[in-house]
């Protein structure tokens, strides 16, 4: 799905996602977690999510979970990609932030 | 219970959004985004915030359908500097209800509230509100009140009143002196030469002013004038009624030069109602308006 080159236009609300990823970049966060630590809108965050996977910076999967178990449906996780985050780093640290330079 | 129906019919109504955003998103994605969207919702905790959830997603598929539309064409480009980044707010980027947004409706709510104020009569009663205390405007002064000529019974008309040179001219009653009782004479009884022609008995009047227990100006003498050594004499029309009590606010005549001590010399002339000294018509008290000058003096 990811097309590696593809011109991501960096707006606050992407930069505050990304930022997000960048806290742990191993992490796997759903739209739920993301929104939890941006506190955006849903009709902000999800295409900026779809936007970044499109580009290559994530990827996602659904939850290996049980529905039935867990009580709760599975959720889609994403994940910086190593692309994805030598892109954000380069971002951030062209605003002088230092985030993994 | 009551909440519970309420979350239930709520949730209804989001999980009923939440299909119809994703059977509008594209294909590749719908399915996807539906079951994405009913998960991360069942996060979100509060009626009104699935509600916020399910409407964001409505907006997040027109943008994600309208990016996926307008990336077709530019699937297989390739940036020519993959390591340059450009910041440019994206408009679909701006939240749902941004604080312009926000802004413009906050303003028309309070037009409207203004339209409506003044359509049920509340434009008078806030303009008073707010017009302050003073108003650059000439007063009148207030018309004199003439009691009505004291009846005078049974006193000769200067026509029935004999001529005779030997009349002496006559003296004009002194202010200070009350007669008080009006020629008793009566037609029948003729007039007898040599009295005083009856004239209109003039009314003995007393001004009024402030009494007996009448505010300080000590007590008013605002703590900022004092602080700037403000002082001066202001002059207040005030209007009492026969027991000395205001019968219409104090008015500012003229200005001690300072607006602190104008504003305490209406208040001290408010204060003292009840305390005024009536004007007086023969003793009488009487409604009266006069000028009170209230002098703001410092002492060492």
């Amino acid at each position: 799905m990811g097309k590696e080159g593809h011109e991501v236009r960096m707006s606050l609300q992407t930069l505050k996602v990304l930022e997000a990823f960048l806290e742990n970049p191993a992490d796997q966060l759903s739209g739920a977690d993301v929104h939890q630590r941006c506190h955006l809108a849903s009709g902000t965050l999800y295409p900026i999510l779809i936007r970044l996977e499109t580009a290559g910076w994530f990827v996602s999967r659904w939850e290996a979970i049980d529905p039935s178990k867990a009580g709760r449906p599975r959720r889609r996780q994403y994940r910086l990609t190593p692309m994805g985050l030598r892109r954000a780093s380069e971002v951030f640290a062209g605003f002088n932030r230092g985030v993994l330079a | 219970m009551t909440s519970e129906r309420t979350q239930d019919w709520v949730d209804g109504i989001v999980h009923q959004l939440i299909r119809r955003a994703a059977k509008h998103a594209p294909d590749s994605l719908a399915d996807r985004l539906e079951e994405e969207w009913l998960a991360d919702m069942s996060e979100r905790r509060g009626s009104l915030a699935r509600l916020r959830f399910g409407i964001g997603c409505c907006w997040a598929t027109n943008v994600i359908a309208r990016e996926h539309v307008a990336a077709a064409p530019l699937a297989a480009t390739v940036s020519p500097t993959p390591h340059r980044y450009f910041i440019r707010m994206r408009e679909a980027d701006s939240p749902f209800f941004t604080g312009r947004t926000i802004t413009f409706m906050l303003v028309v709510s309070l037009h409207l509230a203004v339209l409506y104020g003044l359509a049920i009569g509340l434009g008078p009663t806030f303009i008073r509100t707010i017009a302050g205390p003073f108003e650059s405007r000439e007063i009148p002064p207030a018309p004199r009140i003439n009691p009505p000529p004291l009846p005078l019974p049974n006193i000769p008309t200067r026509i029935d009143l004999p001529t005779s040179h030997d009349m002496s001219p006559l003296e004009p009653v002194q202010r200070d002196v009350m007669t008080g009782t009006p020629n008793e004479a009566t037609p029948s009884e003729p007039a007898v030469a040599g009295l005083p022609q009856p004239q209109p008995i003039p009314v003995r009047r007393v001004e009024g002013g402030p009494g007996v227990g009448f505010p300080s100006t000590r007590d008013f003498y605002p703590d900022a004038s004092i602080r700037r050594e403000e002082q001066g004499i202001a002059t207040v029309r005030a209007c009492v009624d026969a027991k000395g009590r205001l019968i219409s606010e104090p008015t500012m005549i003229q200005s001690a030069g300072f607006r602190r001590l104008d504003e305490a010399a209406v208040r001290l002339a408010t204060a003292g109602s009840g305390r005024y000294r009536a004007s007086t018509e023969d003793g009488k008290p009487v409604d009266s308006c006069y000028s009170l000058r209230i002098r703001f003096q410092l002492r060492n």
